[in-house]
């Protein structure tokens, strides 16, 4: 039987309309797919609770943090994983390189261990435990900026096997120490920038990412060894070769 | 003295510029490559048959017919190549209308890649064309106004000058010439507009020429939406060659990359591919619609219907969720694979639209003769060979030192 025409049309019709509901319903969760990102494992998750220490920085429970702004995650009796606190992206923005030493390296407890690229500068970190490096976070290789949309959880940088991690710890802030330490560096912070950045706190904004770049273009470098706790360093090292040692991420 | 200096000045900028610094012997000898022996021998094949062609017409070197007019030269050279060249005003428009600056590492290849492109397609259409002294009648005074070709071959004139000067502060920083290139750089945000015009118009004109010969088309390709499906797959097919191109530019032309302004290729690959995810998403349903417009359901049971499933889950849907997957689980390399994929079915896509389902039903259904193979593989190794020798000479994927601060 050949059915009307009208109602052939009729059909037809249906059916666009149906695909173009189906597309807007099936949108939404797709959308919500391509944005999320996956949940982080169970450790991660445990860190990653924010606790806003400030309005501007979080710094998750259960860290340790050094004051040249690396934290650290004990993960084992002996073994331990490094990364970057927010505040370093905060203030200089997402790094473009990391130079992580190799896996097998020694590293200090308060001397410099990496560095991160930034504009084509590169400024050194200094470590939080001492320790040999058994691993290096390849996905910081692949993609530096992890380190600084994720500093907590993807983005770390080393795992560090360490016989004195007890001891260690205690050169470190934790909890509500470390919570009044933030508070300290974001009042240096308003205190050494230009009075730009008094503007941006009174209204309760939030802070650019790479802001010592906004606000001290020419100097910013300067201004980020300075709160990195490597100024004296790099001056001492200046005019001394640069290091061939690093593994440039 | 003076005279002196005035001799040697043009030796010293051509061994400087041209040949890349190096001495000629130096020069002839860093050509001999495996990649350089096999691009000479498919020249040396394909450039006398592209005089051949010239010389004795389509007749003598095509299975071109009256009933099958075009053929592989309109299919992969024109409409294939405006598709893949689509990044360069995509990237543009993403960069210099809609701010998004982290992108701009990409601009210069994706448009470098826009501008040859559009040329080879003009090359390639000249083949198919013949009569090379024609080209400029329907721009000075044969005005076909009521033709879709006319409409694209204004569109593609303009739009070739357009990517030409976009173009053109990379060459004249390769020259050392500040005035002009500054001359350029202020030309840059009306010439994306008018590039984006020009592109929204021809890449779907490109599609509307199919409108005139519905009789001809399989019902399961034909459909009155074919301008809009050829204007999304270009935005796709666009963004598909610049993830893929500058993963592969930024392997092969490594030492063109300055160490000290690392560009973050893998936040630009996981941004791009999240853009195209969402663009094929889009488009397949689009494409649904057209399916249920045409109402040609019964036809999908079919050896063509099969095709065109194949063609709608594996070339759309199935590159759509493996790019959604990949940027949320920030996997870079399965995002570089996925654009290649995407490239390949846009291609597909395309050439579906041309020759297979393009007098599907005649008696003897068009076949690409050696020689138009051959033709379609050399214009597109020129192509190649011209990328190249421009990336390896001009700023294109590194900034030119003089000029950072420009950026």
């Amino acid at each position: 039987m050949i059915p009307h025409d009208f109602l052939t049309l009729h059909t037809a019709k249906t059916v666009e309309y149906l695909i173009a509901v189906s597309y807007l319903l099936l949108f939404i969760p797709f959308w919500r797919f391509v944005n999320a990102r996956p949940k982080p494992d169970a450790a991660a998750a445990a860190v990653a609770r924010p606790a806003a220490a400030t309005q501007w920085f979080t710094l998750p429970e259960g860290l340790f943090y050094h004051p040249g702004h690396a934290w650290l995650r004990v993960e084992g009796p002996d073994t331990v994983a490094v990364g970057v606190d927010e505040f370093v992206g905060k203030l200089v923005g997402a790094p473009s390189a990391f130079r992580l030493p190799r896996v097998g390296a020694a590293v200090v407890q308060g001397e410099p261990a990496w560095s991160l690229v930034v504009d084509g500068r590169s400024i050194d970190m200094l470590s939080p435990v001492e320790g040999t490096v058994v691993a290096v976070n390849d996905a910081i290789a692949e993609s530096p900026s992890l380190a600084h949309q994720q500093p907590y959880a993807d983005g770390w940088l080393l795992k560090v096997r360490s016989a004195k991690v007890a001891s260690s710890l205690k050169q470190l802030l934790t909890g509500r120490l470390a919570r009044r330490w933030i508070e300290d560096v974001a009042e240096r912070l308003h205190g050494d920038l230009t009075p730009a950045l008094g503007r941006v706190s009174e209204d309760g904004g939030v802070l650019v990412d790479g802001l010592a770049r906004v606000l001290q273009p020419d100097t910013w470098d300067d201004v980020a060894r300075r709160f990195l706790l490597t100024e004296q360093r790099a001056d001492s090292a200046a005019g001394a070769p640069a290091s061939q040692g690093g593994h440039h991420a | 003295m003076n005279s002196t200096s005035l001799r040697v000045a043009p030796r010293a900028w051509i061994f400087d510029k041209v040949l890349m610094g190096m001495a000629p012997d130096a020069y002839v000898r860093s050509l001999f490559t495996p990649f350089n022996l096999v691009a000479a021998l498919i020249l040396a094949a394909g450039v006398p048959a592209i005089i051949y062609r010239f010389a004795y017409g389509l007749g003598a070197v095509t299975n071109l017919s009256q009933v099958n007019p075009w053929g592989l030269w309109i299919g992969l050279d024109v409409l294939c190549g405006v598709a893949l060249a689509a990044g360069g005003f995509t990237l543009a428009a993403t960069v210099y209308i809609f701010g998004l600056k982290e992108y701009h590492a990409v601009v210069r290849p994706a448009v470098l890649t826009g501008f040859l492109g559009y040329v080879f397609v003009v090359i390639g259409l000249l083949v198919d064309l013949g009569r090379p002294w024609k080209l400029p009648v329907p721009i000075v005074y044969s005005f076909g106004t009521t033709s879709v070709m006319f409409e694209v071959a204004w569109c593609v004139c303009l739009y070739n000058f357009v990517l030409f000067l976009e173009f053109l502060p990379a060459a004249l920083e390769w020259l050392g010439l500040r005035k002009a290139r500054e001359w350029a750089m202020r030309l840059t945000i009306g010439l994306t507009v008018f590039g984006v015009m020009l592109s929204t118009l021809h890449q779907s004109s490109l599609g509307a020429l199919f409108l005139l010969t519905p009789e001809k088309m399989h019902p399961l390709w034909y459909s009155p939406f074919i301008p809009i499906y050829f204007f999304v797959s270009a935005l796709i097919a666009g963004l598909g060659m610049v993830i893929f191109e500058s993963s592969l530019s930024h392997r092969l032309f490594r030492s063109q990359l300055d160490p000290h302004a690392h560009v973050d290729l893998d936040r630009i690959t996981l941004g791009l591919g999240k853009a195209a995810s969402i663009l094929l998403f889009a488009y397949f349903f689009i494409r649904l619609q057209g399916l249920a417009d045409s109402q040609a359901w019964a036809l999908l049971n079919t050896p063509c219907g099969h095709w065109y499933l194949f063609e709608m889950f594996g070339f759309i849907l199935l590159p759509c969720f493996l790019f959604a997957y990949g940027v949320r689980h920030r996997k870079t390399t399965l995002v570089r694979v996925t654009a290649a994929w995407t490239v390949l079915g846009v291609v597909v896509y395309r050439l579906n639209v041309s020759i297979v389902a393009f007098n599907w039903n005649v008696a003897t259904p068009y076949v690409p003769s050696w020689i138009e193979i051959l033709t379609s593989v050399t214009i597109i190794t020129i192509g190649v060979l011209t990328f190249r020798w421009i990336v390896n000479r001009m700023p294109i994927l590194r900034e030119h030192p003089a000029y950072r601060e420009a950026h």
